[in-house]
């Protein structure tokens, strides 16, 4: 792997044990990477394993083999403490998952404040500064419950913006979001792929994917079945099970 | 609103009539409404609650009433906070399998016997040495233990009830465990279950009534004890009776308010 490879992956397998006792392999040995301000496209079928692999990389899901390096660090070692990694990698879910019991200043705060990465005032400027570059600084003091959807999304973002992370993945972002909130919540990752953050985008906004990704990834059966480009992968596509993916979802 | 109220009797209003009538009927029945009767009631009345200031026995069994049942209320929500974390942390990944069976151990135990028998065995075995503790606190301890087995699983259910995507979020921005559950889970789930642990507390107040049997003059153990100076046996039981029933309608509809009030809150 190259050395501006911010995060490595190698060989990731991932296997959940079902209730009845039976198991399901989800991931088959993905091994892959991202080099710093890079953004990758991660598509693919329902069920292909992509969320769970996104879900590998910050250890929300426990990998059942394979080797993670985030900044040089081994982080599926057993001594590494997650926690360090996630401060600098944030996540942002297709349900928002907003904490409804605290205003949008307090989401944005809560994780900086109580890391003692920063004071109080200090974390109220920055989530100030956040949510008036998601453009909505008017929200600030409001209940996540008296927001719409794409307006929860923004304030999402902002929220895994507040700790500054070098990389952040989109788990699905505008899944869960009526079709007028999508555009809104779209323009801010834009903005921020502009910027030049790094990200991991698993959507099924194939447009989207195709506008602001430096390169595509297409897991089928969890591995990596296809990658390339996004004219390379959405308007020459080599492989079969690609090709009658993108028929699919591109049809409509 | 307020005119609402004149539009007719609620529901709970009309079973009040119909249990009132019912009495009246007793009452009547009884020959209570003859002259004779009346001033042999208002005799009794006299002797029973008026005469040597009775009534104030009553007040100093409810005071101890009220005093044990907040003290246990708080033991027990301490307590099955703690119980109900140690389990739901268990289940969520964290490696405690010793507390873990401990806290089962204790939630089994404490709720497959009689508060009546932990109450008799706190202070007649336990702390049978301990003559100059006042009966009170050890009755408070033994209530709140029992009852923190009860609230730990009105906790868990609180807890479980919180989407598992709100623990995911916040450990996804660094926080650890124990501070994703301080900071956003159980603040959730505490609110969820605050009018569950208001019925455990009216549930408390009414349990508090077997205290005599270790000598604490309770609400309940005051009127037996006018009983035996009277030796009337009807009028101080049943006013002993009317106290917890205006206590624990008070409180009920307190927490109806409450619960309106939560719902009618922020949420999402």
């Amino acid at each position: 792997m190259n050395d501006d490879m911010i995060l490595t992956v190698k060989d990731l397998h991932k296997t959940f044990r079902l209730q009845d006792g039976r198991t399901l392999k989800v991931l088959n040995g993905i091994t892959t990477g991202i080099r710093k301000g890079e953004k990758i496209a991660v598509i693919g079928p329902s069920g292909s394993g992509k969320s769970t692999f996104l879900r590998c990389l910050n250890q929300m899901e426990v990998p059942t083999s394979g080797v993670i390096t985030f900044k040089g660090e081994d982080i599926t070692a057993p001594e590494c403490n997650i926690n360090l990694v996630r401060r600098h990698m944030g996540m942002v879910f297709q349900h928002f998952y907003l904490f409804p019991h605290l205003t949008v200043r307090k989401n944005l705060t809560l994780a900086p404040v109580d890391q003692k990465l920063m004071t109080q005032e200090e974390a109220d400027a920055k989530a100030l500064e956040l949510l008036a570059r998601v453009g909505l600084a008017d929200k600030i003091d409001e209940w996540p419950d008296r927001l719409s959807g794409g307006q929860k999304q923004r304030v999402a973002i902002a929220r895994a913006m507040a700790m500054s992370p070098d990389m952040l993945l989109f788990d699905e972002p505008t899944s869960a979001l009526d079709p007028e909130m999508i555009g809104e919540v779209l323009d801010v990752m834009k903005e921020l792929a502009d910027s030049g953050m790094t990200m991991y985008l698993v959507t099924h906004e194939m447009g989207f994917a195709h506008k602001i990704a430096d390169r595509v990834l297409f897991i089928d059966k969890g591995v990596i079945s296809e990658e390339g480009t996004p004219d390379e992968v959405f308007d020459h596509p080599k492989q079969p099970r690609t090709i009658e993916f993108l028929s699919k979802v591109l049809r409509r | 609103m307020r005119n609402k109220r004149y539009d007719g009797a609620g529901r709970g209003d009309l079973l009040l009539w119909i249990v009132g009538a019912f009495l009246l009927y007793l009452l009547w029945d009884s020959g209570f409404f003859t002259a004779a009767a009346w001033s042999d009631f208002n005799r009794r009345f006299y002797q029973n609650f008026v005469k040597d200031n009775r009534y104030m026995m009553l007040v100093d069994g409810l005071k101890s009433t009220i005093f044990m049942t907040s003290g246990a209320t708080v033991i027990g929500v301490i307590v099955g906070l703690i119980l109900s974390v140690i389990r739901v942390a268990h289940k969520g990944g964290v490696h405690i399998p010793v507390l873990n069976k401990l806290a089962e151990t204790y939630i089994t135990v404490l709720r497959g016997t009689p508060a009546m028998v932990q109450l008799l065995i706190w202070n007649f075995t336990i702390f049978a040495s301990a003559r100059d503790l006042n009966t009170q606190y050890i009755a408070i301890l033994a209530f709140g233990l029992n009852s923190g087995a009860y609230v730990a699983e009105i906790f868990r259910g609180g807890i479980e009830s919180i989407d598992a995507g709100q623990m995911e979020a916040a450990r996804s921005l660094g926080l650890t465990y124990g501070s994703s559950m301080r900071h956003v889970i159980l603040p959730q789930a505490l609110r969820n279950v605050v009018p569950m642990l208001f019925n455990e507390f009216i549930a408390l107040l009414k349990e508090t009534s077997i205290a005599g049997y270790i000598g604490i003059d309770d609400l309940t153990r005051a009127g037996q004890n006018i009983q035996a100076l009277t030796l009337e046996h009807s009028q101080p039981l049943v006013m002993v009776a009317i106290i917890y029933l205006i206590m624990v309608m008070v409180l009920s509809k307190l927490v109806k308010k409450l619960e309106q009030w939560l719902s009618r809150g922020r949420r999402g």
